[in-house]
C-alpha cells in the first residue's frame, strides 16, 4: 500500500536523466533542461534514464559502459539519435531507441514504468571484479608486508611533492571526462591535485576525432547573411552563459537564459538586458570571477571573444563593407580574466541583436567570417582547437573551482575541433 | 511523557519546516527562472522527488565507510533537531528548555561542521573529499561571526536561555537595536546550512561534491537534514532579532512560526539571488568584514547593556 503509493508518486516526479552528448546532440540535450518533465542530474548516481543523445565514437561507448553500472537500480537506456549515424554503438550498449523527434515523453514513460516496476532495471555492463582484491597479508590485505612498494589494494599511493606554499603534501592523480557534466562534453583530463589545487594538467585524446565519418567544417561556402549569423551568435552566448550560470551556482537564472536563446532572442533583446544586468550586479560572480584566469590579448591572438576581453581590438567583423556600413565597432573589455570574458560575451550577444535588428538582408562578403568563437577562416581551423589547447596552462596552480569557471569561460566545444582539425588533415 | 511530547513536536515543527523550504525554493526559482508557477504542482513535486529518491536503490563505492556514510545525514538531522529544539515557540513552550539555551544551540551546529566533513569523506572519492576539504575551511570562517551575533542578543538579555532573549525584545526587536545582527547571522546561516552561495561542499562545480557518490534514500536524508539546518537557522533568527513569540492579536506560538517562515523565506529567495562564493574570497570576506561587523555588534550592545 505504503510502496505502491511512494511508486505513484515517484512516477509522477520530474524523470532524472544523466545525458550522454554524442556527435550533434549538445544543443538539444541542453534544451532538455526546459522541460519540467525531466531533471538532467550531475552525478550519474541520482538518475534514472541513461539518455544516449547523438552518435557515440569508441571512446564514448567505453565512457558509457563505465557510467551506465553507477545509475542505481531501476535504471534504463535510452537512445535519441538526433539523425546521427548509431550503427556502432548497437551490441554494446543496451536499450531502446526513442522513434519520436521530442525525447521526453519517453523518458518519462520509462521512468514511470521503472518506478512502478513495470520495467525491469538493466544490470551491470562490466564485470564485478574488485580492481585490487584482497591478498590476505600485511595490515591492508595488500599482499605483503610495509607498503609493498607503494602499492596498497594494487593503487599507487599518493605522492608527495612541495606545494605553493613550500609545504610538502600528497598527491591526488586523477582522470576525469569525457562525460563529468561539469566539463564541457568529451573533454579529458589528467589532473595531479594537491588538495584542491591543480599542479598538473595534460589534455586527453579528443573521442570525437576518433572516426572520420564527417568532414564538413562549421562553415560552407556561399554568403553568410549578417542577420542569420548574429541572431545566431546572440543565441551561442545566452546558451554558454545559462551553462556557465548553472555551474556557478544560478541554475534558476541560467534556465532564464537558456529560455532567452530557445525562444526568440530578437523578440526580447530587453529581457536579455535586464539579464545581463542582473549577471553584471551579482555579488557572488563579482568576488569569484574577478583577478582569475587571466589570458593576456597575446596568448589569446585569434580567438574572438576571448581575445576582446583582454582588449583586443581583433574582429574579422571589422574588416566587412557590410559590417562597417552598419558602424560595427567591437565590444572590448581589458582586464581578460574570467569575469571580463562573462560581461564579453553578454555584450556581444547584445550587440549581435542590435545588429540583427539592423542588417536587413546584408551579408558578409570576406573570406573569414567572425563566429561565435573567433574568426573561421572558409577553409581551415576554426577557432575551437587552439582553445582547447590553453586549458592546461591556463588552469595549473588554480583550485580545482576555479579551474572549472576558467574552462567554462573558455566555452570549448570538442566536436567542432574535431571536425576542422579532421577537415584539416 | 514529557520527553516524547517534546520529541514528537520537534519532529512535526521539523518536517514541516523541511517541506516548507523546498516549497519556497521551487517558488523562488521558477520566479527567477521567469516560470510562472502552478502553486498545486510545486506542492506536491518535493513529496514527488522525495518519493523517487526513496524507489532508487543505494548504491556504493569501492571500500567506502559504511558506518560514517550512514551516519553523517543521521548526524546533521540530529544536529538541526537540537538546535531547533532550544528555540521557544512561546513564553514557557520550549521543547528543550535548558537555562543555557544559546549553548545547546551552539553544540548543536558545531557537530554540522563534523557531519559535512564525515559525508564527504566516507565515499572514498575524490568530489566528495574536495567538498568535505572546502567545508573545513568554511567552518573556519563562519561560525565566529555568526555565533557572535548570537552572544550579542544574549548580551542585550543579559542571559543565554533564548526565552529571556525573546523577552528582553518586548516592545523594541533586536532587529532594531542590533541592526548588524541579523544581516550577519543570515549570510553566515548560508554558511552553516551551506546553502545559495555558500552551498560550497555541495556544488556544481564539484558534480554535487559530497553528495556525487549518494543516491536513493541516503541522498534524500542528507538532502532533508540540510533543510533542517536551514529550518534551525531561520528559527533561532526570528527568536533572536525578530521577536520571537511577540506580536498582537494572534497567539505567541503562530508569531514564532510566521517569523521562521519569513525568515525561511529570505534565506531560500536570497540564495537564488546570488552566485556561489568561492571559499578563498568567503575566507577573506569572513575575517575581513564579518567577524570585524560581528565584533563592533558585540562591543555596541555590550555599552547598550551597560
Amino acid at each position: 500500500m505504503v510502496l505502491s503509493l511512494i511508486a505513484g508518486l515517484a512516477a509522477r516526479s520530474a524523470a532524472p536523466v544523466f545525458p550522454v552528448i554524442g556527435r550533434g546532440a549538445r544543443d538539444a540535450v541542453a534544451r532538455l533542461r526546459l522541460d519540467p518533465r525531466i531533471e538532467l542530474v550531475d552525478s550519474p548516481r541520482r538518475a534514472a534514464v541513461l539518455l544516449v543523445a547523438g552518435g557515440l565514437g569508441e571512446r564514448l561507448i567505453e565512457a558509457t559502459r563505465r557510467v551506465h553500472d553507477q545509475l542505481p537500480h531501476p535504471r534504463a537506456t535510452l537512445h535519441w539519435a538526433l539523425g546521427a549515424d548509431e550503427r556502432g554503438q548497437h551490441g554494446k550498449l543496451p536499450g531502446e531507441p526513442i522513434a519520436a523527434a521530442d525525447p521526453v515523453d519517453a523518458i518519462r514513460a520509462a521512468w514511470a514504468a521503472l518506478a512502478r516496476g513495470e520495467l525491469a532495471s538493466e544490470p551491470d555492463l562490466g564485470e564485478d571484479v574488485d580492481p585490487a582484491p584482497w591478498r590476505g597479508i600485511g595490515p591492508y590485505g595488500q599482499g605483503g608486508k610495509g607498503m609493498t612498494g607503494g602499492v596498497p589494494y594494487g593503487r599507487p599511493l599518493a605522492g608527495r611533492a612541495p606545494d605553493r606554499d613550500g609545504l610538502e603534501l600528497d598527491q591526488l592523480p586523477l582522470r576525469l571526462g569525457p562525460l563529468l557534466p561539469i566539463l564541457p562534453p568529451g573533454l579529458e583530463l589528467s589532473v595531479l591535485l594537491q588538495g584542491d589545487v591543480v599542479q598538473e594538467a595534460t589534455l586527453g585524446p579528443n573521442p570525437y576525432e576518433t572516426d572520420g565519418s564527417t568532414t564538413a567544417g562549421p562553415v560552407d561556402a556561399g554568403p553568410v547573411g549578417i542577420a542569420e549569423l548574429e541572431l545566431a551568435r546572440a543565441r551561442h552566448h545566452l546558451r554558454w552563459v545559462a551553462e556557465a550560470l548553472r555551474l556557478a551556482g544560478r541554475p534558476a537564472l541560467g534556465l532564464r537564459a537558456l529560455a532567452l536563446a530557445e525562444a526568440e532572442p530578437e523578440r526580447s533583446a530587453s529581457s536579455v538586458a535586464v539579464l545581463a544586468r542582473r549577471i553584471e550586479r551579482d555579488l557572488g560572480l563579482r568576488l569569484s570571477n574577478t583577478g582569475v584566469g587571466v589570458i593576456d590579448a597575446e596568448r589569446a591572438d585569434g580567438l574572438g571573444p576571448v581575445a576582446r576581453a583582454a582588449g583586443a581590438d581583433i574582429d574579422a567583423r571589422l574588416d566587412d563593407p557590410a559590417y562597417r556600413a552598419l558602424g560595427f565597432r567591437p565590444v572590448l573589455h581589458a582586464d581578460g580574466d574570467v569575469r571580463a570574458r562573462w560581461r564579453q560575451r553578454m555584450g556581444e550577444a547584445l550587440q549581435a541583436l542590435d545588429l540583427a535588428a539592423r542588417a536587413g538582408g546584408a551579408t558578409v562578403t570576406g573570406d573569414v567570417v567572425e563566429w561565435p568563437r573567433g574568426p573561421q577562416p572558409r577553409v581551415g581551423r576554426a577557432p575551437a582547437a587552439p582553445l582547447l589547447e590553453l586549458v592546461p596552462g591556463v588552469i595549473v596552480g588554480q583550485e580545482w573551482g576555479v579551474a572549472v569557471a576558467i574552462i567554462c569561460s573558455l566555452d570549448l566545444d570538442l566536436e567542432e575541433a574535431a571536425l576542422t582539425s579532421v577537415a584539416r588533415a | 511523557m514529557r520527553i516524547a511530547l517534546s520529541v514528537l513536536v520537534t519532529s512535526t515543527l521539523l518536517g514541516a519546516g523541511v517541506y516548507i523550504t523546498a516549497v519556497l525554493d521551487r517558488l523562488a526559482g521558477a520566479r527567477v527562472a521567469g516560470r510562472r508557477p502552478l502553486l498545486a504542482t510545486e506542492l506536491i513535486e518535493p513529496a514527488a522527488r522525495a518519493a523517487a529518491l526513496l524507489v532508487q536503490r543505494r548504491t556504493t563505492t569501492e571500500r567506502p565507510d559504511d558506518a560514517a556514510w550512514a551516519l553523517a545525514p543521521a548526524l546533521l538531522m540530529a544536529a538541526a533537531a537540537v538546535a531547533l529544539a532550544s528555540v521557544p515557540l512561546g513564553p514557557d513552550l520550549a521543547a528543550a528548555p535548558v537555562a543555557d539555551g544559546l549553548v545547546l544551540y551552539g553544540a548543536a551546529i558545531s557537530m554540522v561542521l563534523v557531519a559535512v566533513f564525515l559525508h564527504g569523506w566516507s565515499p572514498n572519492s575524490p568530489f566528495p573529499l574536495l567538498g568535505a576539504y572546502r567545508f573545513a575551511a568554511q567552518g573556519l570562517s563562519f561560525p565566529i561571526p555568526f555565533i557572535l551575533t548570537l552572544i550579542s542578543a544574549g548580551l542585550a538579555a543579559e542571559s543565554l536561555a533564548v526565552g529571556d532573549i525573546v523577552r528582553s525584545q518586548h516592545g523594541l526587536w533586536n532587529l532594531v537595536r542590533q541592526p548588524l545582527g541579523l544581516p550577519v547571522f543570515l549570510v553566515t546561516g548560508w554558511g552553516l546550512a551551506f546553502w545559495g552561495p555558500l552551498a560550497l561542499p555541495d556544488a556544481a562545480d564539484l558534480a554535487g561534491g559530497t553528495t556525487a557518490e549518494a543516491s536513493g534514500g541516503a541522498a534524500l536524508a542528507w538532502r532533508v537534514g540540510q533543510h533542517a539546518v536551514l529550518v534551525a537557522v531561520a528559527a533561532m533568527g526570528a527568536a533572536a532579532f525578530l521577536g520571537g513569540w511577540h506580536g498582537p492579536l494572534l497567539p505567541g506560538p503562530v508569531w514564532t512560526i510566521l517569523k521562521t517562515v519569513a525568515v525561511l523565506a529570505v534565506l531560500v529567495a536570497g540564495g537564488h539571488q546570488v552566485a556561489r562564493v568561492r571559499i578563498e574570497r568567503f575566507v577573506l570576506l569572513a575575517w575581513v568584514v564579518l567577524i570585524p561587523l560581528a565584533l563592533v555588534d558585540v562591543f555596541a550592545s555590550g555599552a547598550l547593556a551597560l
